[in-house]
């Protein structure tokens, strides 16, 4: 059985925003060391993984392996229904067919309780290979939302160059064409706002940036994203939970048309 | 195995990895991916051994080398694991930690490479697609309820479908015949792909005979290849027989049931777009080019690389997926559409996004007719029969030939009484196909197709064909075909000619049939027409009246058209069948068991003299009771059957516009046209027509138009009107607001000569508005196009006036006066009444 207790159900209330948007339905993993979540999206192109380290709970019980299939449309139904400051508590009974959650509110005098009703799902667990990655770029990830929504202004994709000097997004449509460079800097007084670049080699590679807009859904959850890229490799783009664990996005890249 | 050699020396520098040396199997899951990969691989040495079968084609050897690179470009690439080989793994792992930096690609461009699938260039297949295409390119109007065919054409058509029907019958004894002969000379039939006992019939297999069918239009070929793949499934899968049969016929249930796929061409369009990153407008050019949405899904390469393969299509996935495409409704159901969609094509490989796409647009053009899959179907049951020894020595070849012709006469019989595979496919696999007529009987609750009538041209060709025979005449009236059922529990459903289920658009009836029935009656399939009907002038309204009645969720406290249900014949009585008995019996039974109530039921009127005059006199007044014409059945003896789904000689009908001709021709302005598909790719479809009011001094819309055309005139056409396309409508050309948009404009510079069958009123068209509805035009119905008239110039066209009064002179828009109370300003009273 499981079971987890959450201090702020913000935190799944914007997790869940972060993901249903890539998909639909899908089976959340729950083990003795957290809850995992791993999926793609319809076309293959984009694949979410989620972990939730079960220190991050207080308590966090889990025996065996237990999947949750889930609806994300409807579990975000349910979430809706929690205020942002309430206690989450998630419960499943092995071989149950619901999920159980409860919610209280900080001063204990208001309970909700909702069963959600699992689903089957068949998915197989795809292996991905841990990657050195030529180039590792952290930076603020409301900047990095910030030039995802801008160049989707005026282009499809985006070109991702990283180099020594910094990162530099650029963006062609039919109205026009535009760039943003970030400069690498270690923003001494803000750290949030810093751009560090890890190179081995420069990279240049083009992304739909109808996914990478969708990925940063997920800037809520952190102030900082890292994107990890290497030429002809799927972008890895990271939003670190505080002590609890990540949110990963992988993108496969676009090759020139015809 | 030449295959896997080839491909993986070349892999060594093109697999396109994570970079990672971790495809080392210590991870589980990986592997267990991976060995989907090896799967595929195997796969491929299937088809190696079908190319090579291929290859002795000759007309396909000179596409082989295309078709390769073609294939080769197509392909996108997947990135983080792709097909790698299970055993190869290890070796594969050791090198990528040594080139780690090395850039790769898929392996998946390079197997391709090394196994071309034998598909013929896109020019050729659209040839091929000439011959065969059996699609009418232009639609009736939408406000025409039954399909009803041009008048000419229908007898025209009425002949290739007898002549059809005959050369089924010779084909289907042909193929008994082929493959008699094939077992005696104990010849394997070689299947074109297979796959493990028990497991899902994979979507290629189905897919592959799609192809092989496609490429031929020889229809003893066609079922050669249909009777392979059913052989197949029936041995390896027999569960999954219904789906792929369903697949077959692209139908997703029961017509009655009535889900239904053809999806819109843009939503297609998206899904294409938004599976394989490439622009809307690059994938709308490709397909004005090839006029083949399926061949652009298939040729489109991905801009936008994958990360997994997907897993490979199985007919049961794609058939409930194409399930769940059908019923998605309501909102954002667009998006839910393409999401679906999208999760297929990701997963298509070869052909398969070819015919995934026709399968969803709802038309396969692979010349696969359902009588084909009848015979086929029954002939692979032969084949699988254990009690037979096929491959012995057993039965002589006659007597094998005569059990495929038996086998597929008994199906055959069995679909025309009980067209419903969910009940034939079980009992087929269960029972000896001897029997089974005993487990598939007649229902009510599942329509049969309707008997059809053969159109004549005058009164003395019933004389001819009925000589010596008792016969009778009946109204043909003006409606739509419905077909009762009531099942003993008192359930009662309409169906239409189609067997859709019409209960939702005549709840009046629904209510009613109760009343109409006697005492003793329990349950029935009554064969009826349901007629407009004007309860306080106690007459029948014409086809038009009943045509504006709401097709969907009618309220019954909404019903504006009281319909009248004119019942002619029985084919189901209080638990038995009556196809058999004569026409005679059936219509004594009919009325004993029913009772007419005015203005709801009654019987078709009738009339049994055998006499020329009473037979004239019998037609005039059907006429004047806004009737069609006459429906001359075959009264007695063997021949007065029932027989469901044919078009059948002991069945005739006059229709009145055979006999009076269908009057003046119009002569109307060309202002737009559609682009063709199908055979008339390349040229235009059909087109925009329009005739001149003097005093606006515009031209309004009065029909589109795409029947008359050959294929030279087409082409002619084309090149005359290219020349004088224009950007947008002018001006002066009167539009309707719901009006279907064509694709090209023109100035007015030609006129046509054409001639129609009918004129009706129409919120689409222009022509006339103000006339006789203020809002709407007047249309042609079955408009058929002459000549070109080069000596009128477009101000000389038929006038809006002229138009006006044709419509007027419409014998059924005088006596019946179903619209005209509509009619407001501008309608000059000489004319009306």
């Amino acid at each position: 059985m499981l079971e987890a207790r959450l201090q702020q159900a913000k935190l799944l209330k914007s997790l869940l925003e972060a993901i249903k948007e890539l998909v639909t339905e899908c089976n959340f993993d729950c083990n003795d060391s957290g809850i995992a979540l791993q999926a793609m999206d319809n076309s293959h192109v984009a694949l979410v993984a989620l972990l939730l380290r079960s220190d991050g709970f207080d308590p966090y019980r889990c025996d065996r392996n237990l999947p949750l299939g889930l609806n994300l449309n409807n579990l975000n139904k349910i979430l809706k229904c929690a205020g942002n400051d309430d206690i989450l508590t998630l419960k499943a009974d092995d071989g149950g067919d619901t999920l159980s959650m409860v919610f209280e509110s900080k001063d204990n005098d208001k309970i909700c309780e909702y069963d959600l009703k699992l689903m089957d799902i068949d998915s197989e667990h795809l292996g991905i290979p841990d990657t050195s990655y030529d180039a590792i770029v952290h930076m603020s990830s409301a900047e990095f939302q910030r030039i995802c929504r801008d160049l989707q202004q005026i282009s499809e994709s985006v070109k991702i160059e990283a180099t020594k000097e910094g990162i530099k997004f650029s963006g062609e449509g039919e109205v026009g064409n535009g760039s943003i460079t970030l400069k690498q800097n270690a923003n001494v007084d803000n750290e949030d706002e810093a751009t560090k670049i890890e190179l081995q080699q420069s990279v240049s590679l083009t992304f739909s940036l109808k996914y990478l807009a969708n990925f940063t859904k997920a800037t809520p959850l952190s102030t900082r994203v890292t994107l990890s890229m290497s030429n002809d490799v799927p972008l890895l783009v990271e939003y670190k939970l505080d002590n609890l664990g990540y949110v990963r996005y992988y993108l496969a890249p676009k090759i020139g048309e015809e | 195995m030449s295959s896997s050699k080839n491909a993986s020396p070349a892999k060594k520098q093109t697999t396109l990895n994570f970079g990672g040396s971790s495809t080392a199997p210590e991870q589980p899951t990986l592997s267990s991916f991976l060995s989907g990969g090896k799967d595929q691989k195997k796969d491929k040495k299937g088809d190696k051994e079908n190319d090579q079968m291929e290859v002795d084609k000759p007309e396909l050897k000179e596409d082989l080398e295309t078709v390769a690179a073609e294939d080769k470009k197509r392909k996108r690439p997947n990135i983080i694991v792709d097909s790698s080989d299970d055993d190869e793994t290890d070796d594969e792992a050791e090198d990528l930690s040594h080139n780690m930096e090395h850039s790769k690609i898929s392996s998946q461009t390079i197997v391709e490479k090394s196994t071309p699938t034998p598909t013929p260039a896109p020019a050729k297949k659209l040839k091929r697609e000439e011959v065969k295409s059996e699609d009418v390119e232009v639609k009736d109007e939408p406000h025409n309820i039954a399909s009803e065919e041009d008048e000419d054409e229908e007898i025209q058509q009425a002949k290739e479908e007898e002549e059809a029907d005959e050369r089924q019958k010779k084909e289907d004894k042909a193929v008994a015949k082929k493959l008699a002969s094939v077992f005696t000379k104990s010849t394997k039939l070689e299947p074109e792909t297979s796959w493990k006992k028990g497991e899902a019939i994979p979507y290629s297999a189905l897919c592959k005979t799609f192809e092989l069918c496609e490429g031929t239009t020889k229809r003893t070929e066609i079922t050669t290849y249909m009777v392979k793949l059913f052989k197949q499934v029936i041995e390896l899968t027999p569960d999954g027989l219904l789906e792929l049969l369903y697949l077959c016929i692209n139908k997703l249930c029961p017509d009655y049931e009535g889900l239904e796929l053809g999806i819109g061409e843009t939503l297609l369009m998206k899904a294409v777009a938004n599976s394989t990153g490439r622009s809307m407008d690059k994938i709308k050019s490709d397909y004005r080019d090839t006029g083949d949405l399926g061949l652009v899904a298939k040729n489109s390469r991905g801009a936008q690389r994958t990360l997994f393969a997907a897993k490979k299509l199985t007919v049961p996935f794609v058939f409930k997926t194409l399930r769940t495409i059908a019923k998605i409704s309501g909102q954002s159901s667009q998006a839910q559409k393409i999401a679906n969609i999208s999760k297929l094509l990701v997963a298509c490989q070869d052909s398969e996004a070819k015919y995934l796409i026709r399968q969803l647009e709802g038309k396969l053009r692979i010349g696969l007719a359902e009588q084909t899959i009848l015979s086929a179907l029954a002939q692979a049951v032969v084949l699988t029969n254990k009690g037979m020894h096929y491959g012995g020595s057993k039965l002589s070849e006659a007597q094998r030939e005569q059990a495929f012709t038996k086998a597929v006469e008994i199906v055959k019989a069995v679909y025309n009484q009980l067209p419903c595979y969910d009940m034939i496919i079980p009992a087929l696999l269960k029972y000896p196909i001897e029997d089974l007529a005993d487990h598939c009987k007649m229902t009510p609750g599942i329509p049969l197709k309707p008997m059809l009538a053969h159109p004549t041209k005058a009164l003395t060709e019933i004389l001819d064909r009925f000589e010596n025979r008792r016969f009778t005449c009946e109204f043909k009236y003006d409606g739509e075909r419905a077909q009762i059922h009531r099942l003993e529990d008192g359930k009662t459903t309409v169906y239409s000619r189609n067997s859709e289920n019409m209960s939702g658009r005549y709840p009046d009836v629904m209510e009613k049939v109760a009343q109409w029935v006697a005492p003793e009656t329990t349950s029935f399939i009554l064969d009826c027409e349901a007629v407009a009907w004007d309860r306080e002038k106690k007459c029948i309204l014409p086809f038009q009246v009943l045509s504006t009645r709401k097709r969907k969720d009618v309220k019954e406290e909404d019903i504006k058209v009281q319909v009248c249900i004119f019942a002619f014949d029985c084919l189901f009585l209080n638990g038995e069948s009556l196809l058999q008995k004569p026409l005679s019996e059936r219509r004594e039974k009919l009325r004993a068991a029913f009772v007419e109530t005015e203005g709801q039921f009654a019987f078709a009127r009738h009339m049994d003299s055998n006499v020329i005059d009473d037979i004239q006199s019998f037609l005039d007044t059907s006429i004047q009771g806004n009737c069609e014409g006459l429906m001359v059945k075959t009264f007695d003896g063997e021949e007065a059957s029932y027989e469901p789904s044919r078009r059948s000689r002991n069945w005739l009908k006059v229709k009145k516009d055979y006999l009076t001709g269908i009057g003046d021709s119009l002569d109307l302005v060309v202002i737009g046209a559609f682009h063709g598909r199908g055979k008339r790719t390349g040229v235009y479809g059909a087109f925009l027509l329009a005739c001149y009011d003097q005093d606006k001094q515009e031209f309004q819309s009065i029909c589109k138009i795409g029947t008359g055309f050959s294929e030279e005139a087409l082409q002619t056409h084309h090149d005359f009107l290219q020349e004088h396309v224009i950007g947008r409508p002018r001006r002066d050309y009167l539009v309707g607001p719901n009006a279907e948009k064509p694709d090209v404009w023109f100035s007015p510079v030609q006129v046509w000569e054409v001639l129609a069958a009918d004129l009706s009123i129409s919120p689409a068209y222009m022509a006339a508005v103000g006339e006789i509805d203020k809002a709407k035009g007047i249309s042609l119905r079955f408009p058929r196009f002459i000549r070109i008239r080069d000596d009128k110039k477009p101000e000389e066209a038929t006038s809006s006036e002229q138009v006006a009064d044709f419509y007027r002179r419409q014998s059924g828009n005088t006596s019946g006066g179903g619209l005209e109370q509509v009619g407001g300003t501008g309608v000059d009273d000489d004319f009306e009444y």
